[in-house]
C-alpha cells in the first residue's frame, strides 16, 4: 500500500521514460518515475539520433530488419513524437533543430564527423564537412578537451586558448553562467582577431543559459558559433536532461530520486505496485499501469550475468543472443556484436510477448533488436518508443 | 648504419636485464625490440618475485635460484618492488602430505617458511576463505614487470646503450658463416635499419626458433599458452598460492591497485595467434574463488594470455618441468638464451654476459646484484595510499597518472602509440581500461606536437582494437555496463566508428 | 564492496556542487571509488581533501550503479579525522550539543557575543565564517514530557533536534500543538544530539556516544507504541542512514523502521483516512528549497504534497541546488568561498520564482538562505500551522 495511487509509474527517468511520462502528464493523468540515479542521458551529447545508416532517417528505419521495434511505432507517431520534442525544449529555452527525413552531422572533439538528426541550437553551426574554415577557443588546462585532434584533421582550423582559472568542463560552464565572466571573455576575444567564418567551443557555454550565451557570442563577434561535444561531464547531456525532467514536472508529474524499483507487487495479471528499498521501510508505488523504460546495461535495466541475462524488477524474460562468448565479436568496430540484440521484446502494443501483464509497458533502450550502435537508434528511438508506449497505455484505459 | 658490439634481440626482462649487465660492464650494445618492452611472456606473466616455493619440489635448484634472486631483486629494487609477502594456504582436501614435503623441501633448501593457524592468516588477508586449514608463510614479492623492464633500460641509456623499439629484426647478416649484424624494420616508417656488431644475443623468447633460424640455427621449443585475469581492485595484500602441486588458476598476485589471477597451460603452434579462451577464464575464478570466495562474485577487467617458451627436451607439462634456463651457443656468433622465469632474469644476463665475456677473454664481473637499479627516483613507491596526497591534474583517474607523468614519458621516447604510455605508467589499465584516459593521453600528444595530421584517429582505433582484445572475455557484470559507456563515449560521442566520415 | 560498481560514468561528478565551484575538490568519483583502490586500513591516511565534500549526498542520488560515493568518503573522512589533529574550529562543531547548551544558558549574552564585532572577530581566528548571522540560542528550550498524556487514536515520540531546540523552540512547540490537533498524543523523550555535528566534523566516537543514547532513550518509545516523528530532515537521515550505516549501532534498524517525518506522518495519516484537516488558506508565494537530505531520505517530499492542499498558496518547488551551509560545512572558514558560491546560486534561482518567502525543512537551510537572501525562511510546519491555525502563546523570536 502506498501513500498515493498514481495513473500510471514509469521506471527510468532518460528520455524514454520521460517523453512517457510528460505524454502522459499532459493528458491529465497522474505520473509519477521512479529513478535509481539519473540516466545515461546526462553523459549523451544532447543530440538526438535518430537512424544513422542513411542519409534519410525515416528511409533508413523503413529499411531495418524486420523485428526491429522501431516498426512498431507509426510514421505519425514519430512525426508527433519529435514535434513534441521540439515544443517542448523550444519552450524551455533549448530549442533543437532538424527534420526525420534529413540526417545532418555534428563535429565530433577528434575531428570525426557524427551522424545525427536533431541537434540542440549551441550545435546548429557544427560544419557538415572538412572544409568549413573554424577557429577554436580552449581554455588552459582543460584535460577534457584537445582541439590538436580537429587541428589535425581540418584543414581550415586554428585554435586559441583562455586562461579562465578552472580546468573542468563542469566548472567553466558554471563560469559562463557569471555575466562578469562573459564580458571580460568577450573582451579578450574580440582582441583575438579571429579570420575563420565560425568559431567553436568546447561544450562549456553554460548550463542553464547556454542558448543565450551562445547568442551573445555569436552578436559580439558577429559571426556564428557551436559547441562541440566533450567526453563525460557532458554539458549538453545535462541540459536536455534537466530540461525533459522540468518539462515532466511543470506538466505535473513527480519524480522519485534513487528510488530503486527491486520489485512489484502483482495481483492475477495485473502490476499493482512497484517496490524500492530505502533506510527505513521498503517504499512501495501503487499504480494502474507501469511503463518500463529502465535502460539498456548501461542504464540498469538489463542485468548480464556470467552466462544469462536479466531483468530485476518484474522477471520478464529477456531475449540473449547467444552464449556469452557469442556476444561480442573479435573486431571491435563490427557492427554486428550480438549484444546490441539483448533486451525485452514487446508486441504491437509495446507490451512484452512474454508477460503475462496486461498493465505493464516497456520502451526505450531496454527493447530487444535495437542494435542501437548499429543502426544509430538513440535519443530518437526513445522518444519515438516512449510516446508508443504512452499512447498504448492511454488506449488501454479507455 | 649503425655499429656495437653485443646486439641484443628481445625486449622482455631477459633482454633488458642483459642490456643492463653489458652497460654495467662497460660493452656497447643495442637492444631491438619488435613491440614495446615486456611485449613477449614478460609483460603477460602475473608479476610475481618467487620465494621459490612453488619449485621446492619439482625442480629444487630453480627453487634456490628464485629465493636468491628474490632476496637480490628487493634489495636493488626498493621502490619497485612491493615486498608482500605470500601466503600458501591449504585449503579442506589438499593433500598433507604434500605439505609435509613442502615445509621439509624449503628448509633443506634454505627458504623461511612460518605456518600460521587460519585465525591468523584471516587477519592478514580478511579475504581469504574462512574455511582453509592453516597457511604458510614464504617471501614472494609482487613487481610490475613493465617497470622492471625500464628501469634495466635507464641503466644501458645512462651508460650510452642503445635501443629501438617497434623495430622487427628481418634478416640476420653474416658473413663467412658467422653472424656481423641484424636488419630490423622500423614498424612505424617502414625505414630499415643495418645494425653491426660482434655478437647477437638471442632473447626473444617465444620467437626465439624463429631468430634463430634467420642465422642458420635452430631453438627447439615447447610452447605453451597461460593465461590470467585481472580484478578491479586488490583483493589481497599478499601473494596468494595453493598448497599443492601446481595447477590451473592457483596464484593471485596483488599488483598496484588490482589482483592478477591464474593461470593455465595449454600447448600452443604459433606466439603471434594466442587467445584468451572463456573456459579458461571461468577455471581461473573458479580456482581463485576457492582461495578467496569474492573472487566469484568480483568484477573482473580484464583476461588475456601469454605464452611460455620452454624447451622442447622438457616435459610437456609446462609446469612440472625444469624452469632452469638454457644458453645455447650456435658456435655462429649467436647464442640463444631460453627458458627461466622473471624471477631469476638477472640471473639468466649475468650467465649470459659471463659467455660473452669469456668468448672474448675479458675479465669484468658483474655488478647487477650490487647497484641498485637506476631511476627509481622517479617512482612515487609502496605503499599505494600514499599516491593519494596529491589529486592535482590528473588524467587517468583509475590509476593516478598525471599529466607531468605522460608529458615526461612523450618527451623522453616521442612515442605515438598510447601503449607506451600504459606500459611506463599504468595509464588505461584501471577499471575503466582507458575510457577517459586515452582520448586524454592522444589529446596531450597533440599538444605536445608529436602525432601527423589524420594519425589520431587511426592511433586511436589501433589502441582501441588492442584493448578489446584483454576485454573481451571479461564482459558480463558491472564490467559490461562499464565497456557499454566506453562504446558510448568512442563510438557514439567521439564517432570513431566505421561510419565517422562525411558522407 | 560497493565501489566495484563504479563505471566512471561522471554523473556524480555532474551533481556534486563542491566540485561545481571549487577546483580544490576532485569530485566524489575521485574521492570514493577511485581513491578506494589505493586506501588501505593499515597504512596512515593522506587524502586531506576528502574533508572538502560536504556530505549532501547528491552523489549517492545520482549515481545509477549503487556505489554510495558518499558513504565511501564519509568512512575515509572519519579515517583521515581520527589521524590527524582537528582544527579549532571542527572540534567546536563536533561538540555543537554541548556549546549550544552553553549558548542557550547565557542566551542575551551568547547573542551579543556572537553578533558584535569583537565576537566574530573572535570565531573567525577560530576558523569560523561570520558571512550569515549565528542563529540566535533560546533561552527557553524544549521541555521533556515522558509520557504522552491523553487519548488520542496515535502516540508520538518527537525528535526535535538541536536547531528547534536550542534557536526556535516555538517551533518546536507548534509542531507539537499540531500533532495534538490531529488526535495525536505527543511525548517529548530524553534526547540527545542526533550526532551528525560531530559525524561531520571527525568525532565519530562521539557522534556514537550520542547515537547509542537516542537509540536506547527510543527504543523504549517504540516498544511502548509510539511513533518516532522528527522534524529535521538531516537529523532524520542521521537516524535512519548513518546509526545502521557507519555508527553501526545495535537496535538502529528499529529506529529506522518506526522513525517518520513529521510530515510523511501527516500524509499517511490523511491518506489512511485518518484524518481530514481543514486546510485554511495561506495567501502566499513560497519557495520551497528541497534540503539536499531530505532528497536523501527516499520519501519524496511529503511536505510539498500537504502544501498542494492548503488553498491559495503558491508553492515553487526547488530541488536541484544545494543551499552550500551544510549544517557546519559552510561556518567553516577553509569552505567559505563554496559556501558563499552555492549559497548565492541557491538564491538566485529562488528569487527567478518570486517567492517572497522560503521555505525549507532544515534549519541549516534556513539559515544559509535566509541570511544570503535577507528573506524570510520558514519551516514548512509553520505554513501547515498557518494554515490550521496553530499558534503557541508567548513570543517568536524577533527575526534577524
Amino acid at each position: 500500500m502506498s501513500l498515493i495511487e498514481y495513473d500510471a509509474i514509469v521506471i527510468g527517468a532518460g528520455v524514454a521514460g520521460l517523453t512517457a511520462g510528460t505524454l502522459l502528464a499532459e493528458k491529465g493523468k497522474k505520473v509519477a518515475i521512479v529513478t535509481a540515479g539519473e540516466p545515461t542521458a546526462c553523459l549523451s551529447t544532447g543530440c538526438i539520433d535518430f537512424c544513422s545508416n542513411m542519409d534519410n532517417p525515416e528511409e533508413a528505419i523503413a529499411a531495418l530488419p524486420a523485428h526491429h521495434p522501431f516498426h512498431l511505432v507509426t510514421k505519425t507517431q514519430i512525426h508527433e513524437a519529435f514535434y513534441d520534442f521540439k515544443r517542448r525544449m523550444a519552450g524551455a529555452g533549448l530549442s533543437y533543430t532538424g527534420d526525420t527525413n534529413r540526417n545532418r552531422h555534428v563535429l565530433s572533439a577528434i575531428g570525426t564527423f557524427k551522424t545525427t538528426c536533431l541537434t540542440p541550437e549551441t550545435m546548429q553551426a557544427s560544419p557538415q564537412n572538412e572544409q568549413e574554415n573554424i577557429h577554436i577557443i580552449t581554455f588552459s588546462g582543460l584535460k577534457d578537451f584537445y582541439p590538436g585532434y580537429i587541428i589535425s584533421r581540418l584543414k581550415n582550423a586554428s585554435f586559441s586558448t583562455y586562461d579562465a582559472g578552472i580546468s573542468t568542463t563542469m566548472g567553466l560552464a558554471s563560469l559562463f553562467e557569471d555575466e562578469n565572466f562573459l564580458e571580460t571573455f568577450l573582451l579578450w576575444m574580440e582582441k583575438q582577431n579571429i579570420r575563420e567564418n565560425k568559431i567553436a567551443f568546447p561544450a562549456v557555454l553554460g548550463l542553464e543559459s547556454a542558448s543565450a550565451v551562445k547568442k551573445t557570442i555569436e552578436h559580439r563577434l558577429e559571426r556564428p558559433v557551436f559547441e562541440i561535444p566533450t567526453i563525460p561531464p557532458s554539458m549538453p547531456g545535462r541540459r536536455l536532461f534537466n530540461c525533459l525532467k522540468d518539462g515532466f514536472r511543470r506538466a505535473g508529474g513527480v519524480i522519485y530520486w534513487d528510488w530503486q524499483a527491486t520489485g512489484a507487487e502483482k495481483s492475477g495479471r495485473l502490476i499493482e505496485a512497484v517496490i524500492t528499498g530505502s533506510h527505513g521501510r521498503p517504499n512501495s508505488l501503487n499504480a494502474k499501469a507501469f511503463i518500463l523504460a529502465a535502460g539498456s546495461f548501461v542504464g540498469g535495466g538489463l542485468r548480464a550475468g556470467h552466462s544469462n541475462i536479466v531483468e530485476n524488477i518484474f522477471d520478464l524474460p529477456v531475449f540473449t543472443p547467444g552464449k556469452r562468448e557469442e556476444w561480442f565479436e573479435q573486431d571491435y568496430f563490427s557492427v554486428n556484436h550480438r549484444i546490441g540484440r539483448a533486451g525485452i521484446i514487446v508486441d504491437e502494443s509495446f507490451r512484452p510477448v512474454e508477460g503475462p501483464w496486461d498493465n505493464l509497458y516497456a520502451c526505450g533502450a531496454i527493447l530487444a533488436h535495437v542494435e542501437a550502435l548499429k543502426n544509430g537508434c538513440g535519443h530518437g528511438f526513445a522518444l519515438a518508443t516512449g510516446r508508443a508506449a504512452a499512447e498504448s497505455l492511454l488506449e488501454a484505459g479507455r | 648504419m649503425i655499429k656495437t658490439d653485443v646486439i641484443i634481440i628481445g625486449g622482455g626482462a631477459t633482454g633488458c636485464g642483459i642490456a643492463r649487465d653489458l652497460a654495467l660492464r662497460g660493452i656497447p650494445h643495442c637492444l631491438i625490440e619488435k613491440g614495446d618492452y615486456a611485449a613477449g611472456a614478460t609483460g603477460a606473466c602475473h608479476g610475481l618475485l618467487h620465494s621459490g616455493g612453488r619449485y621446492v619440489i619439482s625442480d629444487p635448484v630453480s627453487a634456490r635460484e628464485c629465493f636468491d634472486e628474490n632476496m637480490i631483486l628487493r634489495r636493488i629494487g626498493e621502490k619497485c618492488v612491493e615486498n608482500t609477502g605470500g601466503l600458501f594456504v591449504r585449503l579442506p582436501g589438499d593433500s598433507k602430505i604434500y605439505r609435509e614435503r613442502f615445509l621439509r623441501s624449503c628448509a633443506e633448501i634454505g627458504i623461511p617458511t612460518e605456518v600460521i593457524s587460519s585465525s591468523r592468516a584471516l587477519e592478514l588477508v580478511p579475504s581469504l576463505n574462512p574455511e582453509i586449514e592453516e597457511a604458510i608463510r614464504v617471501p614472494d614479492c609482487s613487481i610490475d614487470p613493465f617497470r622492471l623492464c625500464m628501469l634495466n633500460m635507464k641503466t644501458s641509456e645512462l651508460k650510452g646503450g642503445l635501443s629501438f623499439t617497434r623495430h622487427r629484426v628481418i634478416d640476420i647478416l653474416k658473413s663467412h658463416g658467422r653472424c656481423t649484424g641484424v636488419k630490423a624494420i622500423d614498424t612505424g616508417t617502414g625505414e630499415v635499419k643495418e645494425i653491426y656488431g660482434n655478437i647477437i644475443v638471442n632473447a626473444t623468447g617465444a620467437w626465439a626458433d624463429r631468430i634463430a633460424q634467420l642465422a642458420g640455427g635452430e631453438v627447439p621449443l615447447t610452447l605453451s599458452k597461460g593465461s590470467l585475469v585481472i580484478t578491479n581492485h586488490r583483493l589481497t595484500n599478499m601473494v596468494i598460492n595453493r598448497l599443492r602441486p601446481a595447477s590451473d588458476g592457483d596464484i593471485i598476485v596483488p599488483n598496484e591497485a588490482v589482483c592478477l589471477a591464474g593461470t593455465t597451460s595449454l600447448a600452443v603452434e604459433d606466439p603471434d595467434k594466442i587467445a584468451i579462451l572463456p573456459v579458461e577464464v571461468d577455471t581461473i575464478i573458479g580456482e581463485a574463488g576457492r582461495m578467496i570466495p569474492h573472487f566469484n562474485h568480483t568484477r573482473i577487467i580484464r583476461a588475456f594470455s601469454g605464452v611460455r617458451p620452454l624447451l622442447k627436451s622438457q616435459k610437456l607439462d609446462s609446469r612440472e618441468s625444469s624452469r632452469g634456463f638454457q644458453i645455447i651457443d650456435h658456435q655462429n656468433g649467436m647464442y640463444s638464451i631460453v627458458g627461466g622465469k622473471l624471477t631469476t632474469f638477472r640471473l639468466m644476463a649475468e650467465k649470459m654476459v659471463d659467455a660473452i665475456m669469456n668468448a672474448f677473454s675479458l675479465k669484468k664481473e658483474c655488478e647487477t646484484a650490487q647497484k641498485p637499479l637506476d631511476g627509481q627516483e622517479e617512482l612515487s613507491g609502496y605503499p599505494l595510499s600514499k599516491r593519494l596526497a596529491d589529486m592535482k591534474n590528473i588524467v587517468c583517474e583509475c590509476e593516478l597518472v598525471t599529466r607531468q607523468d605522460v608529458e615526461k614519458i612523450i618527451e623522453q621516447t616521442q612515442t605515438r602509440h598510447v601503449g607506451d604510455i600504459s606500459h611506463r605508467t599504468r595509464l588505461g589499465m584501471g577499471p575503466c581500461q582507458g575510457g577517459f584516459c586515452t582520448f586524454r593521453a592522444l589529446g596531450i600528444m597533440h599538444d605536445l606536437e608529436i602525432l601527423s595530421p589524420g594519425q589520431s584517429v587511426g592511433s586511436l582505433r589501433d589502441f582501441l582494437q588492442r584493448r578489446f582484445r584483454g576485454i573481451r572475455h571479461a564482459l558480463w557484470g558491472d564490467q559490461l555496463r562499464e565497456e557499454q559507456l566506453v562504446e558510448y563515449i568512442y563510438l557514439g560521442i567521439l564517432a570513431l566508428g566505421k561510419r565517422s566520415e562525411p558522407h | 564492496m560497493k565501489f566495484e560498481h563504479c563505471i566512471r560514468c561522471t554523473i556524480c561528478v555532474e551533481n556534486c556542487p563542491v566540485f561545481r565551484v571549487n577546483p580544490s575538490f576532485p569530485g566524489p568519483k575521485q574521492a570514493g571509488p577511485d581513491a578506494e583502490r589505493f586506501r588501505s586500513e593499515k597504512d596512515k591516511t593522506v587524502d586531506h581533501w576528502v574533508m572538502l565534500c560536504s556530505q549532501c549526498k547528491r552523489c549517492d542520488m545520482a549515481c545509477p550503479c549503487g556505489v554510495e560515493p558518499a558513504q565511501i568518503i564519509l568512512r575515509a573522512q572519519q579515517r583521515y579525522g581520527s589521524e590527524h589533529p582537528r582544527s579549532a574550529a571542527h572540534l567546536l562543531f563536533a561538540n555543537n550539543f554541548y556549546l549550544s547548551r552553553l549558548g542557550s544558558v547565557t542566551a542575551p549574552l551568547a547573542n551579543r557575543f556572537a553578533g558584535a564585532g569583537i565576537g566574530k572577530k573572535i570565531l573567525r581566528r577560530a576558523g569560523i565564517t561570520t558571512y550569515i548571522p549565528f542563529p540566535e540560542f533560546s533561552f527557553k528550550t524544549m521541555k521533556k514530557q515522558t509520557k504522552a498524556a491523553g487519548r488520542g487514536s496515535r502516540k508520538v515520540a518527537f525528535f526535535y533536534g538541536c536547531f528547534i531546540n536550542f534557536y526556535r523552540p516555538d517551533i518546536g512547540a507548534r509542531i507539537i500543538r499540531l500533532l495534538e490537533s490531529l488526535n495525536i498524543d505527543v511525548a517529548v523523550p530524553p534526547q540527545w544530539c542526533c550526532g551528525l555535528p560531530a559525524l561531520g566534523n571527525g568525532n565519530l566516537d562521539l557522534a556514537r556516544y550520542f547515537a547509542r543514547k537516542n537509540v536506547a532513550s527510543l527504543s523504549d518509545y517504540v516498544d511502548a507504541g509510539y511513533d518516532i516523528v522528527y522534524s529535521c530532515t538531516s537529523c532524520g537521515l542521521c537516524l535512519l542512514n548513518d546509526y545502521q550505516g557507519i555508527m553501526e549501532i545495535p537496535r538502529a534498524k528499529k529506529i529506522a523502521q518506526n522513525a517518520y517525518d513529521l510530515h510523511e506522518y501527516i500524509l499517511r495519516l490523511i491518506v489512511e483516512k485518518d484524518i481530514r484537516p481543514a486546510f485554511g488558506e495561506v495567501a502566499r508565494c513560497v519557495a520551497y528549497h528541497i534540503p539536499c537530505h531530505l532528497r536523501a531520505l527516499k520519501i519524496g517530499y511529503p511536505a510539498a504534497e500537504l502544501m498542494k492542499m492548503i488553498p491559495a498558496l503558491e508553492c515553487h518547488l526547488l530541488d536541484d541546488a544545494c543551499c552550500g551551509l551544510s549544517g557546519s560545512y559552510g561556518f567553516k572558514k577553509t569552505n567559505e568561498e563554496t559556501a558563499v558560491q552555492l549559497g548565492r546560486r541557491a538564491v538566485s534561482l529562488i528569487r527567478k520564482t518570486g517567492a517572497g518567502s522560503v521555505v525549507s525543512d532544515c534549519g541549516s537551510c534556513r539559515m544559509q538562505l535566509g541570511g544570503l537572501s535577507g528573506m524570510d525562511a520558514l519551516d514548512p510546519a509553520e505554513i501547515i500551522c498557518e494554515s490550521l491555525g496553530i499558534d503557541v502563546k508567548g513570543k517568536k523570536p524577533a527575526a534577524r
